[in-house]
């Protein structure tokens, strides 16, 4: 199968199971809702050495928000359910607690799953926090010495997927970057995903285990390594000489899909040779997605 | 789909009524015939079933609307704890005493004593929403522990008397003393309002909470809540000072 020129690779994407929050953050005005955020989502890159995956879903007019203010959408994304509450309150309470003018709302209130987030917060008001019960909902008032932050005290918790991927091989680095940005930019405010990674792009693909190392969980991915090629069993064909990958997670798996194909469309562009993507030969995630079925119905030669 | 159980009044009571019984338990799920047994206490004539004053018609849904001239009706609504009751007009004294779930909607002015607490308890609301679209008489959400109490119109003396927690928003003037001797929760001002001289006042702000309180009561219950209420600012009151004075009196006010 080949999209405008562009091989799509007769493989698939492995994903695992993961427990994802929806974070609503709302403040005065975008640059506060920003600033919140980003600091929110910062160092959020991989549960392998970041303990939580994160990324901005997109941002809220103040129509869609519980108060009426602008706001942004954030999904958090760990392995384990106690481990997301855990990562909830450090988070939230040092980088939206912490940020003028901000609140913080749960954006699943559907999910029958809940965590206390604002119930653990409440207590930096050191017995001077107050709570209302505003259509069923609890909401703490913690006293700030800007005003107050209001906190909804539970938060939903879904099961979400995470390690959606595909990777761009492409005939130089330009090429790759240049896709890549396209791809990422195809990806802003899709709802139900996150790219976690800077700028929704990966380098540095990994494979499982290391070579030399017993201890490490992740190590270069030599196969997909240009500079490699002449040194270890490449997966490259021979005009390839950058590779990049977008990693996507999502609240399920028709989002990682709706997102694969809209990203992968994107990403077939001059320049790149093929697209392929990342697995562990369907042993450790349960979810596959598979790219030429993925693409299938918007092939376009 | 059913439209709920609608109550009306055969012909006009000539003597107070005391409907304390009539909604105090689970009644959601009662048919027609069901509900025009629950005793009323006339003043004089003592108990009759509700179906005596009340022609009852409808299917259970989960919410019964009363007509009819209610100015003597008394403690409508008292102990609710689920379901939706709407009287169409003005109501008597004590609607809604101690309920702790449900909502109330008065459409006209309510009596004295709205919300409160019944006679020789400590609590008052432990729960619910009881909204009067009129104005409401004196001590209106006496000793409220929590819930939600609002007066669209004037509030009479004493509103929120003794509250241990909860809110109460007027959204016309408040009569004296609101919030007297409250322990924690909060009144809200939209009108004028003087609090009582053991409050303190605090700062001017604008409490984002008060943004998706307001929210509600403009999307659920479609209260005048203006742009104004939620783009200005609040001076905050900390009292009674004479009590534990962790309650609040938040007054609408432009800047």
């Amino acid at each position: 199968m080949k999209i405008r020129g562009v091989l799509i690779e007769d493989t698939f994407a492995e994903a695992f199971t993961m427990r994802v929050a929806r974070i609503v953050i709302t403040a005065r005005s975008l640059r506060w809702v920003r600033a919140a955020a980003l600091k929110l989502t910062g160092f959020a890159t991989s549960v392998i050495g970041c303990k939580v995956e994160a990324g901005i879903e997109r941002e809220l007019v103040p129509g869609e928000t519980p108060d009426g203010r602008p706001g942004v959408s954030v999904l958090l994304m760990t392995m384990g359910k106690d481990d997301l509450g855990k990562r909830l309150i450090e988070r939230i309470g040092q980088t939206v607690l912490t940020c003028p003018t901000t609140a913080c709302y749960d954006g699943l209130p559907d999910a029958p799953d809940r965590v206390g987030v604002g119930s653990a917060l409440r207590f930096f008001g050191d017995g001077f926090q107050s709570s209302k019960v505003i259509a069923g909902e609890r909401f703490w008032r913690i006293p700030v010495m800007e005003g107050e932050f209001v906190v909804q005290e539970k938060f939903g918790m879904l099961k979400g997927v995470g390690g959606g991927n595909f990777l761009i091989l492409a005939s130089t680095a330009d090429a790759a970057l240049s896709a890549a940005e396209a791809a990422a930019d195809a990806l802003t405010s899709q709802p139900g995903v996150i790219l976690p990674f800077p700028g929704g792009v990966v380098r540095s693909g990994s494979k499982v285990g290391s070579r030399r190392s017993k201890t490490m969980i992740a190590s270069t991915n030599d196969a997909f390594c240009p500079t490699l090629r002449a040194i270890t069993q490449t997966a490259l064909p021979d005009e390839v000489n950058s590779v990049l990958e977008i990693v996507i997670n999502g609240t399920d798996a028709a989002a990682i899909e709706t997102a694969m194909r809209t990203g992968i469309d994107a990403a077939c562009r001059a320049g790149v040779i093929a697209i392929s993507a990342g697995n562990y030969g369907g042993k450790l995630g349960p979810h596959h997605f598979h790219l030429r079925k993925l693409m299938s119905r918007n092939s376009s030669d | 789909m059913t439209d709920g159980l609608a109550a009306r009044l055969r012909s006009t009571l000539r003597q107070r009524a005391d409907f304390s019984e009539v909604l105090a338990d689970s009644w959601t799920a009662l048919s027609a015939a069901a509900m025009s047994q629950r005793p009323v206490y006339l003043e004089r004539d003592g108990k009759v079933p509700l179906g005596e004053l009340f022609e009852i018609t409808g299917n259970p849904n989960g919410h019964i609307r009363f007509s009819g001239d209610l100015l003597t009706a008394d403690r409508l609504g008292a102990a609710l704890s689920s379901g939706h009751v709407t009287i169409e007009g003005s109501v008597g004294a004590e609607a809604g005493l101690g309920m702790s779930g449900g909502a109330l909607v008065i459409e006209g002015d309510a009596g004295d004593r709205t919300g409160a607490a019944p006679p020789g308890f400590k609590r008052g609301m432990t729960g619910g929403e009881l909204i009067v679209r009129g104005s409401a008489g004196v001590e209106a959400g006496a000793a409220m522990r929590r819930g939600l109490l609002v007066i669209a119109r004037a509030a009479g003396d004493r509103a929120g008397l003794g509250m241990i927690a909860g809110n109460v928003v007027v959204f016309g003037k408040a009569g004296s003393n609101t919030g007297l001797w409250s322990k924690r929760g909060s009144v809200v001002a939209l009108g004028s309002i003087t609090p009582p001289p053991t409050y303190t006042y605090a700062c001017t702000y604008q409490p984002i909470h008060l943004r998706l309180l307001l929210t509600r009561l403009r999307d659920q219950y479609g209260l005048a809540v203006l742009r104004r209420h939620f783009t200005g600012f609040y001076r905050r009151y900390s009292g009674d000072m004479a009590e534990l004075g962790k309650g609040e009196i938040l007054v609408w006010t432009a800047k």
